[in-house]
């Protein structure tokens, strides 16, 4: 387990050095000079800019000086261009816990949601909460995530115009009310998606030899479906949690546009408008990163829970 | 005369399927006595397991359908009992092992926790106990290190020790009937001896009755008391060993025999296959149903099933070739009264 | 029963015969697909959008680029008439002469304005209100609200105001639509609003001038001022800016459905032969070319298609479809790859391939020949399933101003600007979703009838 563990980090390690060259090259691709767009930089900020990153310098030595400051533990990811003076390690610190929470969120209801409206289209198979909940789980899949971020907010004004008060505020960040809708509607694809694998997982389980021997062995149908159908259709659905991570944390970029929340995701998608580079490069590296090692931690997890993998 | 555990009377299951109802189980009637094994034998897809499941409360409704008939343990119906109820003989009065023991224990759950769940729920007892009740029970299968063994997952067990764990599970609370549906088949020859062994041991030491379902003849000849023969759904011939094996008193339990190899002298002694294959269930023939295969058929089989003839005290065959007016065969045993 | 007949049978030789014809698997397959209802109904839906898409634009000859401004932000309808007006001329107001434009002692209260109306037919051009003098009064502010104000403070949108007891009269020209409005009219004390206020529901009726008719196009021979005219006709409604919704949701599924069918595509294709290759040389060809496709697949994809998008750049006046669709490339064929590979060693496992190696078959042909048709199955799924995946991209990369560059549209971003006026005009958003929505759906529910059909393990159960 230990080495296991050891060797996927330093795949991982590797993975966050090939995003972070790729990203470099990208960045470099860009036609024109990044220190001379529209957004006008005086000679001195240029000047440091310049030596800071060494834009003088050969391309190989920029990129040296590039991967340097990224290392860790104290990477540094340099300056933005457009909000003046503010460091983009800053901007990480400040915006990347609402979209850590929001994410957080998001997770928990899809995947209790899946998990829950799985078992329940297994257990009413070809009957009618089976056949509404499947129609709404093709629904989720194929309708975008800013959709239902829109029909959203428009049922909240719906509602708060009915109720004569604001129940629930429509954008903004701040309360636990303030989170609910948009991490709903940001774990609706997920939850979409768990659904119809758990549903499937469960009809597998249901078929296999063990369930019979549980039934053999007279007990409840409670008891078989709690303590053996339940925990081994959940696995399946557990793997791709750590995939589904990335799907839930790019979609919050989105979420945060249309809910006006702080989070980094919104600063990252006005960066890229506004073509702030530091931003950029600082940015994708660290999601890069971190959706890298989120996708470990949930293999690590999942070896807790499936003792198949946790004794090798 | 030893006492009935358990009498089936005319049981008939049917699947309901696209493709038609299948009349998997046919007016199957046979006894279980105290203490004693019956074996089963019947090509594949005759419904053995059909018919055992269904004593048992195990096939799937629908498409499963129980049509007719009565299985009675120690007198009391159990057939067609709602779940609550069937579940206070299941795994407790009747014990059953499967055919794969590779995929018939619960992977997430360890050996002894399995085992002492069904203690747990059918005996009250705490998980404690109920473990190191478990841990006893699968040092009596023989599997070494019980204690060690009972933590493990089924994924670190070999087949046979997984037959092995299978087997120590059903018989937790001691039940008066263990069922094993082909126990052997998926096990290495050399473990099949030693898992039939155990059974053979516990049935001694717990007075405990089996019904043994297998194609292995060379099998039922060393262990069992009785044997029911199927074919297409029906039991076609049943009675004691002897008389199934000395005195076979149907052509397809003839075919089954002239098909298993013998030890016993003979050495020249062809295998000789039957040929063709069963009838479709879908749509039973009218007559026999060995018919097409029989190399002793007459007109008559054709046109009406045969009746059951009882031949002596708990022999029966059906079969035309019992009735006063059919001529007279080499092979099959007849009793003419 | 009747007498038994026990003489031996007389059996014919029965031959067994299977009843089912042989079937070939695409026959099998197709034969399968088309009992799946909801395959079929997408397969139609598919078909439709395309017919959309190709002759949409042939059959409805309208610029998706031309804004109506008479007609701004309108809802789906039926056609609409307009009634001609002249120029737009000034209005001097009304005041009333003898009536003290400031008050003559300051009052706690006064009264609500009475006889609150317009002053001649009210029209999208303008809105005319008069009313009578406020004993008190030394001014007035007018609001517009969409709905009937509850109370003092639900009044709306702030117009302006006069400044002067005696000058009753209000000319609203701020952006007018054919629509209820509620205005109201409070009286001031030249700098605090009083508490009273009194309400009218004017609708305008929509209008266009002369010139403007005439420039347009919509101007029959003889009809002048006063007299009605037919406005150009937009079925799903028009934009913000007045452009046709139909016309763009024509030119935006050409964008959608080119970068959702060649974006799969190419990258299925690059899929198939860089997983074939690795997966018919095998060894360290393969563990080499596998290794590099885990690395890109580690690659968060919506944020390197972001990057990518950067990198490439857009020039003026491209629209950016050809950058999104390399980069969409050369992200997403891995997982084809992969696939392919896994199905290539499984087929190479089964002998075949060897045996006729043996009897001498060329390696392209052996490829073609053999590993082709047996994964051609698992590409068309793939295939099926990559079109919405791809789609989706676009909509999200438009959506967030990365993707298609304006003016070109897109569903993508239709539904970007969409969002923007959702609360008021909600059509704007709900027309590029629903397409969206509806060519996923169909993609989807077409893949997953294709993988049933095309099933071996489902052919064997039955
Ligand atoms: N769930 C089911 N649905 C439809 N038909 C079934 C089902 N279960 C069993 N059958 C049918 O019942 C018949 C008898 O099956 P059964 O499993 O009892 O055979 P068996 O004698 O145990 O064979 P084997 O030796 O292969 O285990 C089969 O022909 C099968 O088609
Ligand atoms: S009844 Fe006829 S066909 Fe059937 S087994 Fe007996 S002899 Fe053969
Ligand atoms: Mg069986």
């Amino acid at each position: 387990m230990i080495v296991y563990t050891l060797k996927r980090l330093l795949a991982g390690v590797i993975t966050v050095w090939f995003i972070a060259t790729a990203t470099f090259i990208a960045m470099h691709q860009v036609p024109g000079d990044p220190l001379l767009n529209d957004k006008a930089v005086s000679a001195e900020i240029r000047k440091n800019l310049e030596r800071r990153y060494g834009l003088d310098k050969p391309i190989t030595h920029q990129y040296l000086i590039f991967l340097r400051n990224m290392l860790p533990p104290n990477p540094d990811f340099g300056i933005s261009f457009t909000q003046q003076n503010r460091r983009v390690n800053d901007i990480i610190k400040d915006h990347f816990p609402v979209s850590a929470i929001l994410g957080l969120l998001a997770i928990f209801f899809s995947a209790a949601g899946g998990v829950l409206f799985g078992a329940l289209t297994a257990i009413y198979r070809n009957r009618l909460p089976d056949i509404v909940i499947m129609f709404l789980v093709i629904l989720g899949i194929s309708v975008p995530s800013f959709v239902f971020a829109a029909l959203g907010q428009l049922l909240l004004v719906n509602v708060n115009s009915l109720m004569g008060y604001s129940l629930i505020p429509v954008a903004g960040w701040g309360s636990f009310t303030h989170m609910l809708m948009p991490s709903l509607v940001l774990g609706l694809g997920t939850m979409a998606l768990l659904t119809r694998l758990m549903r499937t997982s469960m009809l597998d389980v249901v078929n296999e030899d063990y369930i019979k021997t549980a039934r053999a062995k007279g007990l409840s149908p409670q008891r078989i479906f709690f303590k053996h159908q339940l925990r081994n259709a959940i696995l399946p659905v557990i793997t791709v949690l750590g995939p589904q991570i990335a799907v839930i944390t790019t979609g919050g970029f989105i979420v945060e546009l249309v809910f006006a929340i702080p989070g980094l995701g919104r600063y990252f998608v006005q960066a890229v408008q506004q073509l702030d580079y530091t931003v950029i490069m600082g940015t994708t590296v660290f999601y890069g990163a971190f959706l890298v090692f989120m996708v470990i931690v949930v293999d690590i997890l999942y070896g807790f829970i499936d003792p198949r993998v946790r004794v090798q | 005369m030893s006492e009935n555990i358990l009498e089936v009377t005319d049981l008939s299951v049917e699947f309901t399927t696209y493709g038609g109802t299948v009349k998997a189980v046919r007016d199957v009637s046979f006894n279980v006595e105290r203490g004693k094994t019956l074996a089963i034998v019947g090509e594949s897809g005759c419904g053995k397991s059909v018919t055992v499941q269904s004593i048992m409360g195990l096939t799937p409704t629908p498409p499963g359908k129980i049509t007719s008939g009565s299985a009675k343990l120690n007198g009391r119906e159990i057939l067609g009992l709602p779940t609550r109820e069937a579940n206070q003989f299941r795994g407790v009065e009747i014990g059953m092992i499967f055919q794969d023991p590779m995929t018939s224990l619960n992977p997430t759950m360890t050996i002894g926790d399995q085992i002492a769940e069904t203690l747990m729920v059918h005996r009250g007892k705490s998980r404690r106990d109920a473990f190191n009740q478990a841990v006893e029970l699968l040092a009596r299968t023989h599997i070494p290190e019980a204690t060690k063994r009972a933590k493990q997952y089924p994924f670190e067990f070999s087949g046979g020790m997984l037959q092995r764990a299978m087997i120590a599970q059903s018989l937790a609370c001691g039940p008066a009937i263990l069922i094993a549906d082909e126990p052997t088949t998926a096990l290495d020859v050399t473990i099949q001896a030693q898992i039939l062994e155990i059974m053979l041991e516990l049935q001694r030491t717990e007075n405990m009755s089996i019904i043994l379902i297998t194609h292995d003849l060379a099998v039922v000849a060393r262990i069992a008391d009785n044997v029911a023969v199927m074919y297409a759904g029906e039991i076609i011939e049943s009675g004691s060993v002897d008389d199934i094996f000395y005195q076979s008193a149907h052509p397809y339990t003839v075919g089954l025999r002239s098909a298993m190899p013998s030890n016993t002298g003979d050495r020249d002694k062809q295998l000789l296959p039957i040929a063709g294959s069963p009838p479709d269930l879908f749509s039973p023939p009218k007559g026999c149903g060995y018919y097409a295969r029989c190399p002793y058929a007459m007109e008559a089989c054709h046109e009406s099933a045969p009746d059951p003839y009882t031949l002596t005290e708990g022999h029966i065959a059906r079969c035309w070739l019992h009735h006063d007016d059919a001529p007279p065969t080499d092979v099959i045993h007849r009793v003419t009264r | 029963m009747s007498v038994l007949d026990f003489s031996p049978a007389r059996r014919t030789a029965q031959i067994e015969q299977l009843t089912r014809p042989s079937l070939s698997y695409w026959q099998d397959a197709w034969i399968r697909l088309r009992k799946n209802v909801r395959a079929i109904i997408s397969l139609y839906i598919i078909i439709l959008l395309g017919i959309f898409t190709a002759l949409g634009p042939v059959l409805w000859q309208v610029d998706p680029a031309l804004q109506d401004l008479n007609q701004v932000s309108q809802p789906p309808s039926l056609p609409k008439t307009a009634i001609l007006v002249g120029q737009y001329e000034p209005w001097k107001g009304i005041v009333i002469e003898d009536f003290p434009p400031e008050a003559i002692e300051y009052l706690e209260m006064v009264d609500a304005p009475m006889g609150l109306r317009t002053s001649d037919h009210p029209t999208t051009q303008r809105v005319r209100l008069i009313w009578n003098p406020v004993h008190g009064a030394s001014g007035y502010n007018i609001y517009r609200n969409q709905r009937y104000p509850e109370d003092f403070n639900d009044l709306g949108l702030p117009l302006g105001g006069t400044f002067a007891g005696n000058e009753v009269s209000y000319e609203d020209r701020l952006s007018l639509e054919s629509r209820s409005y509620y205005y109201s009219v409070v009286p001031t004390d030249g700098f605090d609003e009083y508490e009273s206020f009194s309400v009218v529901e004017i609708i305008p009726r929509t209008s266009i001038t002369l010139d403007e008719a005439r420039s347009r196009g919509l101007l029959p021979e003889g009809k002048t001022i006063g007299e009605e005219v037919s406005l150009k006709f937009h079925p799903f409604g028009t934009d913000y800016l007045g452009r046709d919704i139909m016309a763009r949701l024509m030119e935006g599924a050409r964008v959608s459905l080119f970068i959702g069918i060649f974006a799969p595509l190419f990258y299925v294709l690059f899929g198939v032969i860089y997983g074939g290759f690795a997966g018919y040389f095998g060894g360290q060809i393969d563990a080499l070319l596998m290794r590099f496709a885990d690395f890109v697949v580690a690659l968060p994809f919506l944020l390197f298609m972001i990057l990518f998008k950067i990198a490439f750049g857009i020039g003026p006046g491209e629209s950016g479809i050809v950058p999104m669709l390399i980069a969409l490339v050369l992200l997403s064929w891995p997982s084809t790859a992969r696939l392919v590979r896994g199905q290539v060693l499984k087929i190479r496992e089964q002998g075949y391939i060897d045996a006729a190696r043996l009897l001498g078959g060329r390696h392209h042909y052996l490829v073609l020949r053999h590993i082709i048709p047996n994964t051609i199955g698992v590409i068309l799924v793939t295939l099926t399933f990559a079109v919405p995946f791809a789609i989706f991209t676009e909509a999200f990369l438009s959506f967030i101003g990365m993707g298609v560059a304006p003016p070109h549209p897109s569903w993508g971003s239709m539904c970007n600007e969409g969002v923007k006026t959702m609360l008021s005009h909600p059509h704007e958003l709900i027309f590029p979703a629903v397409f969206i929505s509806i060519t996923v759906l169909a993609f989807n529910l077409l893949g997953d009838g294709l993988t049933e059909a095309l099933d071996s393990r489902m052919r064997a159960r039955e």
